[in-house]
């Protein structure tokens, strides 16, 4: 049985969580990982109390909602960050290395902010010594390059944000 | 030893293959289909890499993305499961030209194993018996007649050109041949645009015993035994059994003997398996070899002792026959595998979906290899299997006894499984008593349609 200071911990963190309309929220301690999950709307209006929550979350102990060993590290690091709603992005159609010139030392395919047509190349991801270019498939202004050169990528992993015309 | 390994398949075997890459100390890295994603055999490995869309087609039976996904993975070999590439012999050049160790046998000897005149030839040539038939196409009912007396009654025609039944004719009598073999001739002219024929003996109530086989690098080639697998429906296994009662040590010693010295002949390494049909009288014929490792070889470990998995990792990374098996193979009690599939019991639907209780029977001389679990998906874009349940006892009754056991303990909610029809085929009179051949499933569910008529 936890103890009682464990479980006053808890106690609050709990209040936490239902104060701030948290449906699930998973945690592991070393490396750290949460995952939070809001009930309704996407978040509260006055967002969450980021400091309040790493107090708990300092104190709390490891409470896994999910009673998961920790998740497989995918060989490509993939991007954290949400792409913003209005903004197409450009997934890989097949698994390799990603370059965004096309030999080393050349200047990139794109830029940030180029305008770019359907059917242009973006970049080439190299497969068993191939290298396959990717090509837009909307035209609009590069927003944001996801994947960096010399990186490997698998089936489907986002590579460029584009703000579709 | 390895230091990583890609494991190029899904469901129960890729699991398999992970467990026992980390028993070893080799890591592991999982290839996986976007309908894949919170599958088991993903969560488990070490690494994780989307090779593709949900069709196999262009995921798990891409060469390209698979072998990609290798050499930015930097693995040092492959093990390809079953189905799938595993009798691929492409795919094995490909890792071979590549620099990745292929964990099965040489492409050159998949090859000729896998088309099936020539592992007949090859077999034949090495006194392991054979199937009897024609020498290829036979020309004229004068023809048919002649290898018919020298093959003995009963034969089957069947077309070159095709399958499926067509074109194919059994004839019992010299008197019906001729007459069997025009129309066998025809139809296969009309399905296939070729009514070529070729003949081979036909048995009528054949048993499936397939023995399994290891063979090192160095031309060291062992027999690990039989595995009976007569109960199937449409030519799929659905109950494989170790040892099979109708084959004494002696036969057991024999044909081991033989197949040893047909392997090393053609060079073979890894695991593999013999495919025989024995007749009516006990006789025994070889039909065809499986390059790879086998659904059922779970029932060979739990009487052997032999884990076959790390045997193949061992294997490839070069290790000797005798320090993989350390001592004479012994076939200690008796298993039965009993494989799990997302199928209406009895209509055979395939049922996919979201499985929404899952409850594994557990026990002694009980194992279940799986990879699914409670809340997890089967997606439709693959085969139906979704478990094996496999029981070892000190004799054929015990393993029975706890198969029923275990069968009445594995709750599967959400979806249909197979699991009622095997309570069924456990309690009926003929599988229990063994006497069985392959029509088995035919006569057991017609026996199901009259008690509910």
């Amino acid at each position: 049985m936890m103890d009682g200071n464990k479980l006053n911990e808890l106690r609050e963190l709990v209040e936490f969580l239902k104060a701030n309309d948290i449906a699930e929220f998973d945690m592991e301690q070393d490396d750290l990982k949460v995952r939070i999950k809001f009930a309704g709307e996407p978040a509260p209006a006055g967002g969450i109390d980021v400091a309040q929550l790493s107090r708990l979350m300092a104190s709390a102990p490891a409470a896994s909602v999910s009673a998961a060993a920790a998740a497989p590290v995918a060989a490509p690091v993939a991007a954290s960050a949400p792409v913003e709603e209005a903004l197409h992005e450009v997934k890989s159609p097949i698994v390799g290395t990603f370059y965004e010139s096309p030999s080393p030392g050349a200047a990139p395919f794109v830029k940030i902010g180029d305008q770019v047509e359907v059917g242009q190349v973006l970049c080439i991801v190299e497969a068993m010594k191939l290298m396959n270019e990717i090509e837009a498939d909307v035209a609009g202004e590069v927003v944001k390059r996801i994947a960096t050169s010399g990186q490997p990528v698998e089936y489907g992993q986002p590579l460029f944000a584009i703000r579709a015309r | 030893m390895f230091r990583k390994v890609l494991i190029a398949n899904r469901g129960e075997i890729a699991l398999r293959v992970i467990s026992a890459c980390r028993e070893m100390g080799i890591r592991t890295v999982a290839v996986y289909s976007e309908a894949d994603r919170n599958s088991l055999h993903v969560r488990f490995a070490d690494e994780a890499i989307c090779i593709g869309p949900p069709r196999s087609s262009e995921s798990y039976l891409n060469v390209p993305a698979v072998i990609s996904a290798a050499e930015i993975a930097d693995v040092d070999a492959i093990h390809p499961g079953y189905g799938l590439l595993s009798e691929n012999a492409n795919f094995a050049e490909v890792c071979r030209a590549s620099n990745i160790k292929f964990i099965g046998p040489p492409p050159e000897v998949t090859r000729m194993m896998g088309e099936k005149s020539t592992a007949r030839q090859t077999m034949k040539k090495a006194k392991v018996p054979i199937l009897p038939g024609s020498d290829g196409v036979i020309e004229n009912e004068g023809e048919a007649l002649e290898w018919a007396k020298s093959v003995g009654y009963p034969v089957i025609l069947k077309a070159v050109a095709g399958g499926g039944g067509r074109g194919m004719r059994i004839c019992r009598t010299a008197e019906e041949l001729p007459g069997l073999f025009n129309q066998a001739s025809t139809e296969a002219a009309n399905a296939f645009g070729n009514g070529d024929l070729y003949m081979e003996k036909f048995i009528e109530r054949p048993r499936h015993i397939e023995f399994q086989v290891l063979a090192d690098e160095h031309g060291n080639v062992m027999s690990l035994g039989e595995r009976e697998c007569s109960i199937q429906r449409r030519h799929q296994k659905l109950i494989e059994e170790a040892p099979s009662l109708m084959v004494t040590p002696k036969l057991r010693e024999e044909l081991g003997k033989t197949i040893k010295k047909s392997l090393e002949n053609i060079g073979y390494w890894n695991a593999g398996t013999i495919e025989f049909l024995m007749d009516e009288d006990g006789k025994i014929y070889f039909i065809e070899m499986n390059t790879r490792i086998q659904v059922e070889h779970c029932v060979t470990e739990m009487v052997t002792g032999i884990d076959l998995v790390k045997a193949q990792l061992r294997i490839a990374a070069g290790e000797k026959l005798n320090a993989i098996v350390t001592g004479p193979v012994e076939i200690r009690g008796h298993a039965i595998e009993c494989r799990i599939n997302a199928e209406h019991p009895e209509k055979f639907t395939p049922s996919a979906g979201k499985i929404t209780a899952f409850n594994v029977p557990g026990g002694n001389g009980v194992r279940v290899d799986t990879a699914q679990y409670s809340e997890g998906v089967v997606p439709p874009y693959y085969d139906s299997m979704i478990a094996k349940l496999i029981c070892h006892g000190k004799d054929r009754e015990e393993a029975m006894n706890k198969m029923q056991r275990a069968l009445s303990q594995f709750v599967v909610q959400g979806i249909h499984t197979t699991i009622p029809l095997h309570q069924k085929i456990f309690a009926d009179e003929e599988f229990r008593s063994g006497k069985f051949d392959t029509k088995f499933m035919e006569r057991f569910l017609d026996r199901q349609k009259d008690s509910q008529a």
